[in-house]
């Protein structure tokens, strides 16, 4: 999943590449004991499944109908049309609040966690013995938001649409990667609705893959697995209009400005075992000014009691939540990795790749570029973030403490390789404030290192191109950062670490360029093993790669640190996005 | 031809001291004095001017001076020198000192604090960010003050065509907008030295004095081009025509000097205009980001500002002053160099 814009791709993620991690391990470490943060449980996204809470209504004890919540984001939306969301932010309100698909997750109160239960589908989906053939049950009763009921036919047509990487670029590709013929069917606007991977028997709906897929109901929560409407889906329209199948529907959009949704009536609480409607609607206004929200929700007045945001709140207004708000302050795990990635077929040499990890300021570029230690930067070597099942921690640098930095220790093996000197090309955003500073610390560090540190100027704007352009001379390191999209190694590894084509695909989210032809074929082992088998086996292949090739470095893992107003009630962390649980929301009469 | 334009201002002189002198202390010896020497020695008893020219002297001195000063303090204003302590050591978790305000007492090591998330001395980061204010402010006002007095001149003397052609230059310049030339131009420059950091840097400084002249010299132009056209009457330029004076004498020996007034003043007001704008354009990150800037400090500090007010303030009052006073030593210039003026 990727974050929530582009210009957050590019002011965060690049950051976060940029941000990692440094510094000593006595540091102040007061954001450690100040944060309720889990530091187990980061990614556990929806590590849990309950097919048995298939059916609603869901009501809140307490909970009051009405009010207007207002949702402030520094950030427009990307496209949001079902089949193409796939930043946090647009997969959340989507999912969260206006389509539904097979599954989706709940809040669970007790442990905190979010739970993946049946949407669309009555269960969680059945598949044969090898997971090659999945068959969901499309319910009764679901309707649009125009009254016409959802058929099966319909979420056919959607998955259809999932196919298609032209119309929607920026869409995930599990589709393409597992279903039957994805690398050949192109979806119905360019190879028609024929298409044998997907059969409609009634109201069932049966699914054959190219290999065994045991993540399709996780796969199966993502707006792109939903049902379209044949003949009004007009991609060019459709992003400005969804249809809606939950409980609010598009009033009013204006992309990048603002989004008011509206209590849709056909929505009917009983066959949603998620989903609530106790707001009257909710008015988002992108663009706003991080500040701004924070000033808002800190002098929660006015329409600022039933204000709320998902960005997270600016380093220096957390110290003020935490003390005299912290009621209004919500922390939790997020599924993201933020690492530096050099370039593998350019730093061929592992020593330079480890003396990096030595070098790199960790806490010093996290505290340059605005993330808070202990909070919304916590330090790790594993690229899967904690939570995930099957993960144990390791530590491919022996003797290297997390967000820890030892420029002596990474001369020492820089000169060991001989390489003393070695030039490291990184962009940065040169008009992003945070992002210079940061800048800053890591050419200091890698200076002292015996590094030639050598960053490249770029723009906000143009940064995730030019880091997405495989053929781009001017680096030698690219800083990246990933989210799962579920809790598994099946949704890090064939991303992250498997060969790309460059040609045609180009960098995609293998910033490394990673391409050893064992890991591969073990990635491809492990997509065949028994599901019971993977976690072990993932977490087994994390610490291959890592010892095997260090192809690039964790500098830190993500948490969210939200904010609202008094007023808003049931506020938690999505773990599964790092977004709020919208289900829960409710405001106070 | 020096002395006719000397013996001339002299006579100018005399006629504006008898114009306002006379009916006051008609009895007093009247000594003959050049329009610069009154305007000094009315400069020097005017309180305003007195005060407001030091504290600009002592802004310039602090600004040249600030690598010697932050030296012998033990400051630094970035976090790239190697001696400069790492933000870790001097920053809470939330980026905040852990030294000096905002939430520790102040203390003489720092006296305006750290920055947040870096870790640099306030004080430091002021001082250069004052030398950048003020070498780019006096930088544009120089290169300004040469292209419009010039085209002036020539606008003014040269009739016909030329003068039109000019003006409409001038027209075109003054019509277009220019926050969307400096907008157009900095991602232009980024790219162009994307790899080489020490000269994307100097080309911000240069293109900033580009933008800023570009967008500066007009007025003057035509202020110049007015008082060419009145002047060029006079029986002084008349007669050097007729001696066959050469053209360029003529600008720059018989008009220039006569010009110095209103020179002057333009001078002393387009710098506070310039210390102003390269502020405002730095804050709106489209200046300056190699090199520490005043705008550049503001921009950063409006983040934290409820919690760190001082961060912001210092830069801001720090630039208020230096505007202010040069803005009033301006005035006084003004006022001391116009003959109608009387206190």
């Amino acid at each position: 999943m990727r974050f929530k814009k582009p210009i957050i791709a590019a002011t965060a993620v690049g950051m976060l590449a940029l941000a990692a991690c440094g510094g000593s391990s006595s540091g102040n470490g007061d954001g450690d004991k100040a944060s309720g943060i889990d530091k187990e449980k980061l990614g556990s996204s929806g590590a849990g499944m309950d097919a048995s809470r298939a059916n609603g209504p869901v009501t809140i004890q307490g909970a009051k109908e009405g009010g207007t919540i207002k949702v402030l984001s520094n950030f427009g939306l990307n496209s949001m049309d079902p089949t193409e969301a796939y930043y946090q932010n647009t997969m959340s309100i989507l999912s969260g609040l206006v389509t539904r698909s097979l599954t989706q997750y709940v809040y669970d109160e007790k442990s905190g966690d979010m739970v993946l239960v049946p949407d669309l589908a009555t269960d969680l989906g059945t598949h044969n013995k090898d997971f090659t053939e999945w068959k969901f049950t499309i319910r009764d009763g679901v309707k649009w938001e125009n009254g016409k009921d959802v058929t099966a036919e319909d979420v056919r047509y959607g998955i259809l649409r999932s196919f298609d990487r032209t119309s929607f670029p920026e869409g995930a590709a599990y589709s393409n990667d597992y279903m039957l013929d994805g690398d050949k069917y192109k979806g119905p606007y360019k190879s028609g609705t024929d298409y044998a991977g997907v059969e409609v028997n009634g109201n069932t709906l049966t699914i054959k893959m190219s290999k065994p897929f045991a993540d399709m109901p996780y796969w199966g929560s993502f707006p792109a697995m939903g049902p379209i409407p044949k003949g009004q889906d007009k991609p060019e329209k459709y992003r400005l209009h969804p249809l809606s199948t939950g409980p609010y529907m598009f009033s009013q959009y204006t992309p990048e400005k603002s989004l008011t949704l509206v209590r849709n009536p056909h929505w009917d609480p009983k066959t949603d075992p998620a989903r609530t409607q106790y707001p009257e609607k909710y008015v988002f206004d992108f663009q706003t000014a991080s500040t701004k929200i924070d000033q808002i929700l800190l002098a929660d007045k006015g329409e600022g009691q039933t204000t709320m945001t998902y960005d997270d709140v600016l380093a220096p207004d957390y110290r003020e939540f935490q003390t005299q708000h912290k009621d209004q302050l919500v922390q939790g795990g997020s599924p993201l990795t933020a690492y530096w990635a050099p370039d593998y077929r350019k730093i061929t040499d592992i020593k330079v790749r480890q003396a990096l990890a030595w070098a790199y300021p960790y806490k010093d570029a996290a505290l340059a570029a605005g993330y808070i230690e202990g909070v919304t930067r916590i330090w790790g070597t594993n690229l899967m973030p904690p939570g995930i099942p099957g993960r144990t921690e390791y530590n491919p640098l022996p003797g290297h403490e997390p967000g820890t930095t030892d420029t002596a220790k990474a001369k020492q093996l820089l000169q060991d390789a001989g390489k003393l000197g070695y030039e490291v090309k990184w962009l940065f955003a040169n008009d992003d404030p945070q992002a210079v500073k940061a800048k800053d610390v890591i050419v200091k560090s890698l200076t002292a290192a015996g590094f030639k540190a050598s960053p490249v100027a770029t723009t906000v704007a143009d940064l995730s191109t030019e880091r997405a352009n495989p053929n781009n001379n001017k680096i030698n390191v690219r800083s990246g950062g990933w989210l799962s999209d579920w809790p598994s190694g099946g949704s890090w590894f064939p991303p992250v670490l498997g060969s790309t084509n460059l040609k045609e695909e180009g960098v995609g989210s293998n910033y490394a360029i990673f391409n050893e032809p064992e890991v591969d074929k073990k990635i491809n082992d492990i997509q065949m093993m028994p599901a019971a088998k993977q976690p072990a086996a993932w977490n087994e292949l994390d610490k291959f790669i890592a010892e095997k090739y260090f192809p690039l470095f964790v500098t830190g893992y993500g948490g969210v640190a939200m904010a609202h107003g008094s007023k808003i009630e049931g506020f938690n962390v999505d773990t599964a996005h790092g977004t709020p649980t919208w289900g829960n929301i409710w405001v106070q009469q | 031809m020096t002395t006719t334009t000397t013996a001339d201002l002299e006579k100018f002189g005399e006629d504006i001291d008898a114009a306002g002198g006379a009916d006051k202390a008609s009895e007093k010896v009247i000594a003959g004095k050049s329009p610069t020497r009154i305007a000094l020695q009315r400069l020097r008893s005017d309180k305003v001017a007195m005060i407001s020219g030091i504290t600009v002297l002592l802004l310039l001195v602090l600004g040249v001076l600030a690598p010697v000063i932050t030296h012998a303090l033990g400051l630094f204003y970035t976090t790239t020198d190697p001696n400069a302590p790492l933000p870790s050591e001097v920053l809470s978790y939330d980026g905040f000192p852990s030294v000096g305000p905002p939430y520790y007492p102040f203390t003489w090591e720092h006296p305006l604090g750290l920055a947040p998330g870096t870790g640099v001395d306030n004080f430091a980061r002021l001082l250069y960010g004052l030398r950048t204010s003020l070498a780019v402010a006096t930088g544009a006002t120089v290169l300004s003050t040469v292209i419009g007095v010039s085209i002036g001149l020539v606008a003014g003397f040269a009739r016909g065509w030329l003068d039109r052609v000019i003006s409409f230059v001038i027209d075109l310049f003054l019509s277009f907008p220019f926050i969307l030339g400096a907008l157009a131009l900095a991602p232009i420059i980024v790219s162009r030295f994307s790899t080489n950091l020490d000269a994307l840097a100097k080309a911000q400084v240069f293109a900033l004095i580009s933008v800023l002249v570009v967008f500066g010299w007009m007025g003057l132009a035509r202020l110049i081009r007015g008082q060419v056209l009145s002047l060029r009457e006079r029986e002084f330029v008349q007669a050097a025509q007729v001696m066959g004076v050469p053209t360029r004498r003529i600008l720059f020996k018989e008009l220039l000097p006569n010009l110095v007034a209103p020179i002057v003043v333009a001078v002393s007001l387009s710098l506070p205009a310039y210390v102003a704008a390269e502020a405002g354009l730095s804050y709106l990150g489209i200046g300056l980001t190699g090199v520490p800037s005043l705008g550049q400090t503001i921009n950063d500090a409006v983040n934290s500002y409820s919690k760190y007010p001082l961060y912001l303030w210092a830069p801001v009052i720090t630039v208020m002053v230096l505007v202010l006073a040069l803005n009033l030593l301006g005035d006084s210039i003004r006022d001391a160099f116009d003959p109608k003026t009387r206190r």
